[in-house]
């Protein structure tokens, strides 16, 4: 039978939806000693002094820890992937409100709670920079120096750099975009804004460490086991096999819990009292933790006579927070996408990371991509109507074919972009005319497409066992979240081995035993591990094959494994061990103009489709329908690719109507689910979610990932669909009601007076 | 969290007398949705919780008597959406149980909590007040009555002295009023509202009498709206007077600025839901909230 295209329900369902299912949060150890976490609450300034008497004197206190007692453990306690900026507990300065400064740990987490509360620091209070824009000049810096974490060469030249809160900038330079734009019929420009939100998984950040006897446990919610154990090591000194990192099921992860979160934390207290620690974090407390950048998009177009966007420059401006995280690498990786799945000539990209005093930012399912398609497709639509052409025809002329180099240099292939927009217009039947209300109920419909080039270059390592009986694990350290990983890869395994999916065991991300995986991120591990865990099981089969030839049987038998394994070793005895490592080739730009022909391993495609209604009298927009549409590839499994599509339109519906992080003077005001609304069942609107049809050629059984492509249309497809109803355009999410409504009352020339 | 003294009073009296007229960290708790967020958010730290589930079982039940319904204060919120009485005299009550919070809060939250816990932004109250409600009051002192809106003299802030309890609320006959509650979430559904508006009115020889116009979420604390009341008094419910109400309302209202919308914005949903609640209290067909 095959396993691949199968829609088998998720393997891991039935212990879910019963609460068998293990997680982190459910963990306890002997002798386990509970941390909360006193966080700052100026969003720059010095550290006079902490004052943690009156919290150590609660009875049942075993300690307060603060950032001096870190530092007496590990001489440099900074860590992150981009940057080593990030201190385990601040040091000298906290640089944003909610930056974790001490830790009270005790037997009862309420204890722990309540004697948090009595801590008490002193800041001296430094001036804070808070915008994107704003942070590109050196007048309030919040980091003193520049702290390349080395890992990566186009970060080298950073190194020591002082005097700035720009962690990156990425320039990419194609042809003459000054000329080009001199010689355009039309030039137009725009700047779009997206606010600050966050993942908000239904586990929060929740870590445990174990110091054990010379090998440090870490058991934890992350998305990158490989990279947590990599970074431990440095950080005390070790070689990686005194750590140990294991991760069970996650209640969500969406790019917040990748690289190092609570790791670093958990474990330097295990350490310093040699006794298991665990901190779990509060939905609230996410707030603090990290976010998806605020981004600012000046963009602009020239434009030929026939409708062919011959020039185009892309300024963006990311903030990061106060952390870099993964955020340098989201304004290059992301950066070299910004004009758009697009075919020009000309192009200017300049991207720039910056550090602010806000909660850090980082990757959140999309890795900056939809800030960017929020912007591009939003522009693309205004120059359409500015040019009278129908949105759909005028993308048509400006899309990126079948091998046709992007941006970068590096051609489109297996990227069904075309294949993707016509899906979208079929299903909304474009050529049919709308019905566009009357009254106050106005209608109306837009498209937005977005593409996205995956992470590279990265490593994905599979073992497949199989066991004397012919029964099969799969050791991976791919990290099950949600998105049905696990089912894709038995499926796969279970194709090549010609068994069934639902028979092979998967074992959970533990670096002890499942080997090396770059991290669960970017859509990556259905390509990548995907990839591995083919060719290890291929590895195995190669295996079956020479035991069957050992114990004589003809070349080509069909006796299944358990009677080969029988024969060749006289009972049931012996395994074979399948392993495959799989690493794509890739090209680094060119540091000068940003170029490459070989950037990413593969292309994600997605787009949307949205039919809205607009209340004039209220500025309410309803979406009556939402239209998602992705090349995945072959899908593994078309039902589980379905649901990720669904999942990541809702995600991004969140983003786009209604999420936004509430800033007064650095303080966030609204850092709870009461006050921080995203969609509810009833706010799901009625989404078709659809796969095109496509392939892979160097993906596992011609698939790819897609758990990010079905955020890259939903914002700009629904301004563009409020702007064909009503006539106004919002340039900066979120779009509220009220939003709608003051630009509504803007056109009639009688804008919304605040008294 | 800090340890507290839990009681369990098998009668009034008794919770009544561990209530403290002068200790506000000595509360009574009834379903405890609200207050346990509280406490769990630090705002609150008790030091003794009088939980009157073991109170007479009188105090929570519904009944009718001479057209009269009467609310026993410890009845569920579920148990009012099932009420037949509530469902056959009150139908605007039993809608907005639909979209009050969801049914596993209705299950445990009480009506007389949801009344003292003060928050305007609650569904209950607007209700309740547009349907001519008075809460009854048991203290130390005795007993006493007043029209629901009476009770709040600000954000989170009712006259209930603190060894006082809500017994019951009880709505008078409504004959033939016509009444609608217009709940406006501003972001997503399941949103505490940006905007209330409960209306209800007899309605003879094509014009409105008597009507009630009340607001909350908007403002600090429930309001009727008496100057809008005045306009739509006698009136038929044309565009015109509709808008003349909208705008004696968005005058007369003490409007805030939230994370649900600037005031300015409040104000102007204001006119257009009270024109609306009229319509959708006519059963004119007016366009449904977002829910």
């Amino acid at each position: 039978m095959n396993q691949v295209g199968r829609d088998i329900p998720r393997l891991e369902v039935r212990a879910k939806v019963t609460g068998r299912a293990d997680y982190t949060h459910n963990l306890r150890l002997p002798g386990m000693l509970y941390g909360k976490v006193f966080r700052a609450t100026v969003p720059h300034g010095r550290i006079r002094c902490i004052e943690t008497g009156a919290a150590r004197a609660v009875p049942g206190v075993q300690c307060v820890v603060t950032g001096e007692d870190i530092r007496k453990l590990i001489a440099e306690p900074y860590y992150g992937p981009a940057f080593h900026d990030q201190p385990i507990l601040a040091l000298d300065k906290v640089r944003h409100v909610g930056e974790p400064v001490a830790v009270v740990l005790a037997s009862d987490p309420h204890v722990a709670e309540h004697a948090a509360q009595l801590i008490d620091a002193e800041y001296q209070e430094l001036p804070a920079v808070y915008d994107e824009v704003a942070a590109m000049q050196p007048d309030i810096v919040v980091h003193d120096m520049l702290k390349p974490a080395g890992t990566f060469a186009d970060l080298k030249h950073l190194k020591g750099r002082t005097g700035t809160n720009i962690a990156l900038d990425f320039h990419l330079r194609r042809g003459d975009v000054d000329a080009a734009l001199a010689r355009a019929e039309r030039v137009i420009e725009h700047t779009f804004k997206t606010q600050q939100c966050l993942h908000l998984a239904f586990e929060p950040f929740v870590a445990v460490a174990d110091p054990g006897d010379g090998v440090l446990t870490i058991h934890t919610s992350n998305q990158t086991p490989s990279f947590v154990r990599t970074e431990i090591a440095r950080l005390f000194g070790w070689p990686e096999n005194r750590v140990r990192v294991k991760v069970p099921y996650l209640g969500g992860g969406f790019g917040a819990k990748v690289y190092v979160k609570l790791e670093a934390l958990v474990s330097a207290l295990a350490l310093l009292v040699r006794r298991p620690v665990k901190i779990a974090l509060t939905m609230e407390e996410q707030f603090y933790m990290i976010t998806k950048h605020p981004t600012t998009f000046r963009i602009k177009s020239g434009v030929g006579k026939d409708g062919r966007v011959v020039a185009r420059a892309c300024e963006v401006y990311w903030n990061g927070g106060a952390y870099a995280d993964i955020g340098p690498r989201v304004t290059q990786k992301s950066g070299f996408t910004a004009p758009g799945p697009y075919d020009i000539e000309n192009i200017n990209i300049d991207s720039y990371a910056l550090y602010t005093n806000r909660t850090p930012a980082g990757a959140l399912r999309g890795f900056g991509i939809p800030q960017l398609v929020w912007a591009y497709e939003s522009h693309t639509d205004l120059i359409a109507r500015e040019l009278g052409i129908d949105p759909i025809d005028f993308r048509r002329k400006n899309i990126l074919h079948q091998n046709r180099p992007q941006a970068s240099g590096t051609p489109m292939t297996d990227a069904a972009i075309a294949k993707v927009l016509d899906a979208i217009a079929a299903r909304l039947a474009w050529n049919k005319k709308l019905d566009r209300g009357s009254g106050t109920v106005r209608r109306g419909r837009g498209v937005a497409i977005g593409f996205k080039a995956s992470i590279s270059p990265t490593t994905s390592v599979a073992i497949v066992n199989v066991a004397a009986d012919g029964s099969t694990t799969l050791y991976t350290s791919t990290v099950d979240m949600g998105q049905g990983s696990d089912t894709a890869f038995a499926q796969i395994a279970a194709e090549v081995l010609d068994f069934k999916a639902e028979d092979i065991r998967i074992v959970h991300p533990d670096t002890d035993v499942t080997p090396y995986d770059m991290g669960t991120l970017g859509s990556r591990s259905l390509f990548h591990m995907g990839n591995a865990v083919r060719l290890a099981a291929e590895d195995a089969r190669a295996k079956l094959q020479a035991l069957a030839a050992q114990a004589g049987l003809p070349e080509g038998t069909n006796y299944p494994p358990a009677e080969v394994f029988k024969k060749r070793f006289g009972m049931q005895a012996g395994n074979v061990i399948g392993a495959a490592s799989f690493v794509p080739t890739y090209k680094s730009p060119d540091a000068q103009t940003g170029l490459s022909d070989n950037v990413t391993p593969f292309w994600m495609v997605g787009g949307a489709g949205a039919e809205v209604e607009v209340d004039t009298e209220t500025g309410d927009v309803r979406v009556l329908r939402l239209v998602n549409a992705v090349d995945c590839g072959k899908p593994i499994n078309p039902g589980v690719a379905r649901t990720q599509l669904s999942g990541a339109a809702i995600m991004q519906l969140g983003f786009t109507l209604s999420e936004a992080m509430q800033l007064d003077a650095g303080q966030v005001t609204n850092a709870s689910l009461a006050d921080y609304k995203i969609p509810g069942i009833r706010d799901v609107p009625p989404m078709e979610n659809e796969l095109v049809e496509a392939e892979q050629h160097t993906g596992p059984f011609g698939a790819k990932g897609l758990g990010e492509s079905g955020t890259f249309g939903v914002s700009p497809a629904i301004a563009n669909a409020i702007h064909d109803a009503v006539g106004v355009r919002i340039m900066e999410l979120p779009i509220t009601a009220e939003v709608v409504f003051r630009a509504l009352r803007a056109q009639q020339g009688r804008p919304l007076e605040d008294a | 969290m800090i340890p507290f003294e839990m009681v369990e009073p098998k009668s009034l009296k008794e919770a009544l007398a561990l209530l403290d007229p002068q200790e506000s960290t000595v509360r009574a708790v009834a379903g405890g949705t609200a207050l346990m967020l509280m406490m769990k958010a630090g705002v609150f730290t008790p030091t003794r919780l009088v939980c009157l589930h073991g109170i007479e079982s009188e105090y929570a039940r519904i009944t009718v008597s001479a057209g009269e319904l009467r609310i026993g204060a410890m009845a569920t919120l579920s148990e009012l959406e099932r009420d037949a009485n509530v469902a056959a005299r009150l139908p605007v009550l039993k809608r907005a149980m639909r979209t009050l919070s969801n049914v596993r809060v209705r299950n445990v939250a009480r009506v007389g909590g949801a009344l003292a816990h003060g928050d305007p932004h609650l569904d209950l109250p607007p209700v309740l007040a547009a349907l001519g409600a008075r809460v009854s009051i048991s203290g130390a002192g005795g007993d006493r009555e007043l029209p629901l809106e009476q009770l709040y003299s600000g954000y989170y802030e009712t006259v209930l002295a603190k060894d006082e309890l809500i017994t019951a609320v009880k709505i008078p006959a409504q004959a033939a009023r016509k009444a609608a509650y217009m709940k406006v979430t501003a972001r997503s559904a399941d949103d505490w509202p940006a905007l209330g508006v409960a209306v209800s009115f007899a309605f003879a020889d094509g014009a409105i009498r008597d009507p009630i116009v009340v607001v909350s979420a908007a403002t600090e604390k429930v309001t009727r709206m008496a100057a809008a009341e005045k306009v739509l008094h006698g009136a038929a419910p044309d565009d015109a007077t509709l808008a003349r109400a909208g705008d004696a309302a968005a005058a007369a209202a003490a409007i805030l600025t939230d994370a649900h919308g600037s005031a300015a914005y409040k104000r102007e949903l204001l006119r257009v839901y009270l024109r609306r609640a009229v319509r959708e209290a006519l059963g004119d067909g007016a366009r449904p909230v977002r829910q």
